[in-house]
């Protein structure tokens, strides 16, 4: 009797389908979770998915357009001319480096609220300065590859 | 025995720079204890193998340890295993409190360290003889465990537990790796992302991704308004430290330097995990734990003095079968192996000189971290009054580094950073729950490899109830844990009911 | 503002562009980039693609007067890099495995001959083994031979499709030599690490297990009693390549011993009188672009450091074999590997 059970829980594999055995099982978890969830909650997602779009166009509520999209817009350009340009430089650091100075200073631009003379010297120094010692310590000190 | 002619200034001076690099590398969010120890192996060659090590110690102990340091003062976890110390670090920081929760977790830090390496002395091969005994079915049943504590570390149980899961869903992504005993076959994606997602998407990046550019991307939503003037964290006002917050803390202290201690000794149970479990057994078990995520000390002492205690614990499987306990280990594995020496069950006995030296040089990295950290703490923690416009392009700028660098120059890894980033800042506003999401991440891989081999050298289910008696065990561990959490829930949910 | 800007981009670009010009031609008439990046096809900084690697590659970049860093990237982000760099700032460092993966027909290897340029061998690990626990019944390769012809079924761990499989391919093959029909009764136990492979011994969930004289070495030397004491049986090297290491042999076990679980003293028989054997090769593989003038370059340079027998020593200190062989030399010869190799895998599949 006690066999038969268990043998109820009997489970073969077969290698060559291995790898969608455990994947498998999590989807389905995954899915009813996320039934449950949209039963549970579907009254809050409608007015909550007009809100969030109505945000994001700029017709209610407090959101950055500029400082969010400007993040987004340089952190992109960033990696995108980084591996571009490691291609013209290889296997020394200076792509991250020549990207990096001009990403930190671009992005402390952007973020900041009122630029006098002073700050704006602060802001090139400091764009300047860092990367290049970050730069120099992990590739030149350590080795470490960069783009 | 000559092994006094071995301590000389060099040794000490290694262990200190080792420990002053680790704390840098670990603070820098984006950079690791496992990167630093990397970085540094090729120098090991002109140092010699004591000297050698030394540094490597030196290094893993202060990168484990400098990873606190952003997780208090920024929010961001500079070491996948400093995720715990964030829930009530940065809280304290925000309340003026940055240097106090920095000198509690040294001190729970430099407790673990110290615990472990009293383990790892007196223990080390009756301990390694007791890991083999975890089987793949009790490894996974381990995995299980730490999964279910997820349940006690949500605010929304429904939300965290599918975060948990989506989280292991993500960590499937890529092909079922061979090096892992897999097929190498490609599930969960499309045929055109093979190329890139061959090999799934990488723990780093994804961590950073979601901490840090989130973190930056919530901000620059909100256009950094209150930056220029009244809003900016001060560093005054809050509690000051005390060594009297230890007090009724010692049960913590020594429950989570065990739970990291062990964690680090089964090889393959992701190293991170052990903040978790001991976070949540702290939660689950301590007398009054209303506070914690909200700023309580005792939940900085358990995941420091967890985090910390792995370093000992990983070192077990190390040096008593050759096997690392972690990722950090699997790269101290080549100072061995470079200098020729081999690392197995009679590593210790065959290299008495060695050992003792080891020993010593992570007693000292512990005591140097503390030094170090503790006198430098009131400086370090003025990173918290730098302005954010100048000091989020840098974080990014090293994050890129970091993602860049742990797999040793791969581009893609970069752009993970990004894809979390964004994937972090949408999952915040629609509700999904980070921390959960990461834990069922770094877990998920190891999860699915032990759970499916089970069944496939058992071909039957109940073999994860009738294994062993650790099995046995481990369930129910599972079991209270569980309860408990629900156990939690219900009363907490109870008590402002009451209040009101 | 974007004048400053612009002329400190170009005056950062100028600098940057001095520099690498300054480092791009180290040698004379010798086309090799002043910073050569070396991927290697395995993740791990303390496995033996790593060790062997660095050694070899540290010695080049003296001999050539160049920065080389060796990057553990793995296999396939290693064949992208590869296949990306064009002009020979890339090359990568791998094992037998490069080609015994698309033999297998793992996902995501090609035919590195054909995609390829296949550079000199460098170094061999002679270290290719197969273990049972010190209280098995088998004492030798044939009795595990004969337990499968019998019917037996012996479990045997490996990660498969690679360097770890080919072995248990080829007693697959003796088994079907002698007893037709009988070698799936040898059972592929598929996992990952060693240390995943030494904890399935320990379980009792194989009989046998690959492992290298590295790793395992210690193991052997365990008292019976001990549950993780191993034995050896049978080393895949050839036994000139084992005569080449140094007599010490490794850890407590010396060459004399070792010689005793190699063929002819242990033996899987793979024609009529012809013995199995397999050494794990490292060699150096370049983009299908490659200069023709840097790969020659490259093989001067090993072949002036390969005459330094320091170097040949510090290899062997390690349990490597120093063997060098010029490119044309070794793409020919690794491909005829490849195609013996080829022939055993077919015929069991079909």
């Amino acid at each position: 009797m006690e066999s038969q059970w268990l043998s109820l829980l009997d489970v073969s594999i077969d290698f060559d389908q291995s790898h969608l055995f455990f994947p498998r099982i999590i989807t389905w978890i995954l899915v009813i979770l996320l039934a449950v969830i949209l039963v549970t909650r579907y009254r809050l997602m409608v007015p909550g998915l007009k809100r969030a779009g109505r945000v994001l166009i700029g017709r209610e509520g407090e959101f950055d357009h500029k400082r969010f999209f400007g993040t987004l817009a340089l952190t992109t350009a960033y990696f995108y001319l980084m591996s571009v340009l490691s291609d013209v430089f290889p296997n020394t650091g200076y792509s991250f480096l020549i990207m990096s100075v001009a990403f930190v200073f671009l992005l402390s631009l952007l973020y900041v609220d009122h630029l006098t003379r002073r700050l704006f010297v602060i802001l090139v120094l400091n764009a300047l300065i860092a990367p290049t010692l970050a730069w120099y310590v992990l590739a030149q000190l350590f080795r470490i590859t960069l783009p | 025995m000559d092994i006094l002619s071995h301590l000389t200034p060099m040794f000490f001076g290694l262990i200190a720079a080792g420990t002053l690099i680790g704390i840098i590398f670990g603070a820098i969010p984006g950079m690791t204890a496992t990167m630093a120890v990397a970085v540094c192996l090729p120098l090991t060659y002109a140092f010699g193998l004591e000297n050698g090590i030394a540094l490597l110690l030196g290094l893993y102990v202060g990168g484990i340890s400098g990873g606190m340091v952003p997780a208090v003062l920024i929010n961001i976890p500079g070491t996948p295993s400093s995720i715990t110390t964030t829930f009530d670090g940065y809280p304290m920081a925000k309340r003026g409190e940055g240097e106090r929760a920095l000198k509690i977790g040294i001190v729970a830090s430099v407790f673990g360290g110290l615990f472990s390496a009293a383990v790892l002395f007196f223990f080390a091969p009756v301990l390694a003889d007791f890991a083999i005994k975890f089987s793949y079915v009790e490894k996974f049943l381990i995995i299980l465990l730490a999964l279910t504590v997820i349940a006690s570390l949500t605010t929304n149980m429904l939300m965290g537990i599918f975060s948990g899961v989506l989280g292991v869903w993500l960590s499937l992504i890529g092909t079922y790796s061979i090096t892992e005993g897999g097929n190498g076959e490609p599930r969960l994606m499309f045929d055109f992302m093979q190329y890139y997602l061959i090999d799934g998407f990488s723990l780093l990046p994804v961590l950073i991704g979601i901490f840090g550019l989130t973190t930056v991307l919530l901000d620059a939503e909100k256009g950094f308004k209150d930056e220029a003037g009244q809003g900016r964290i001060s560093l005054k006002g809050g509690a000051k430290f005390k060594f009297n917050v230890f007090k009724g803390q010692l049960l913590n202290l020594v429950r989570s330097s065990s739970i990291g201690t062990f964690v680090g000794i089964l090889p393959g149970v992701g190293g991170s995990a052990a903040s978790v479990l001991a976070y949540s057994q702290e939660k689950n078990f301590s007398r009054d734990s209303s506070m914690m995520g909200k700023g309580a000390p005792q939940g900085i002492v358990s995941s420091e003095s967890s985090n910390n205690a792995l370093t000992g614990g990983a070192l077990v499987p190390l040096l008593s079968l050759g096997i690392p306990g972690d990722s950090t280990t699997a790269i101290l594995i080549g100072a061995f192996t470079l200098q020729g020496v081999q690392v197995g069950p009679l590593f210790i006995g065959n290299n008495i000189d060695t050992w003792y030296l080891m020993i010593i040089a992570l007693l000292a990295a512990n005591v140097m971290m503390f030094g170090i950290m503790y006198f430098a703490i009131r400086h370090i923690a003025k990173v918290i009054e730098v302005p954010k416009y100048i000091l989020y392009p840098l974080i990014i700028m090293m994050c890129v580094v970091g993602a860049y660098a742990i797999n040793y120059g791969i581009m893609f890894d970069v752009w993970t950073l990004l894809l979390f980033g964004v994937f972090g800042w949408v999952a915040h506003k629609v509700g999904l729950e980070t921390v959960p999401l990461i834990i069922g991440f770094i877990l998920g891989k190891s999860a699915e490899v032990y759970f499916v081999k089970s069944i496939e050298s058992y071909g039957n289910l109940s073999i994860f109830f009738t294994k062993s008696p650790i099995a046995m065990f481990l369930w129910v561990l599972i079991a209270v844990s569980l309860a408990f959490a629900i156990y939690l829930r219900v009363r907490n949910r109870r008590q402002p009911a009451v209040e009101s | 503002m974007k004048a400053i800007l612009s002329k400190t981009c170009l005056a950062v670009l100028a600098t940057a562009a001095i520099g690498v010009s300054a480092s791009a031609q180290a040698a004379d008439d010798c086309p090799i980039p002043g910073n050569l990046r070396v991927v290697i096809g395995s993740t791990s900084t303390g496995g033996d693609t790593y060790q062997a690697s660095s050694m070899v590659v540290d010695k080049l970049a003296d001999q050539l007067d160049i920065n080389a860093k060796v990057d553990a990237v793995g296999v396939m982000p290693g064949f992208q890099a590869l296949e990306r760099s064009r002009h020979g700032n890339t090359i990568m460092i791998f094992h037998d495995g490069a080609y015994l993966g698309n033999l297998y027909g793992v996902n995501g290897y090609p035919d590195i001959f054909n995609k390829f340029i296949v550079g000199p061998t460098v170094a061999i690990n002679p270290g290719n083994a197969y273990l049972v626990p010190k209280s098995s019944p088998y004492q030798s390769m044939s009795d595990i031979i004969e337990a499968a012809g019998e019917g037996k079924k012996v479990k045997v761990a490996i990660q498969p499709g690679g360097v770890s499989e080919i072995g248990l391919t080829a007693m697959k093959n003796a088994v079907r030599m002698k007893y037709p029909g009988k070698e799936s009764n040898l059972v592929a136990v598929n996992t990952g690490s060693q240390a995943d492979k030494n904890q399935l011994l320990f379980d009792g969930a194989v009989d046998v297990i690959n492992g290298s004289v590295q790793a395992n070495e210690q193991y052997t030397q365990l008292p019976a009693d001990d549950q993780k004491a191993m034995r050896f049986v049978w080393i895949t090297a050839r036994e000139k390549t084992i005569a080449e290491t140094n007599e010490e042999g490794m850890g407590d076990t010396t060459r004399e011993q070792l010689l005793q679980y190699v063929t002819p003293k242990a033996s899987v028989p793979m024609g009529e009188d012809e013995d199995f054997t397999f050494d794990k090769e490292f060699f150096l593989m370049y983009n299908k672009d490659m200069d023709p003038a840097a790969i020659k370059c490259i093989d001067d340079a090993l072949a002036e450091v390969y005459k330094d027998d320091e170097f040949k020593d510090q290899l062997k200190r390690s349990f490597f074999v120093p063997d060098y062989k010029p490119s044309e030399e070794a793409a020919s010869y690794l491909e005829e590997k490849n195609d013996e190799y080829k022939t055993i895998i077919s015929d069991l599949k079909g």
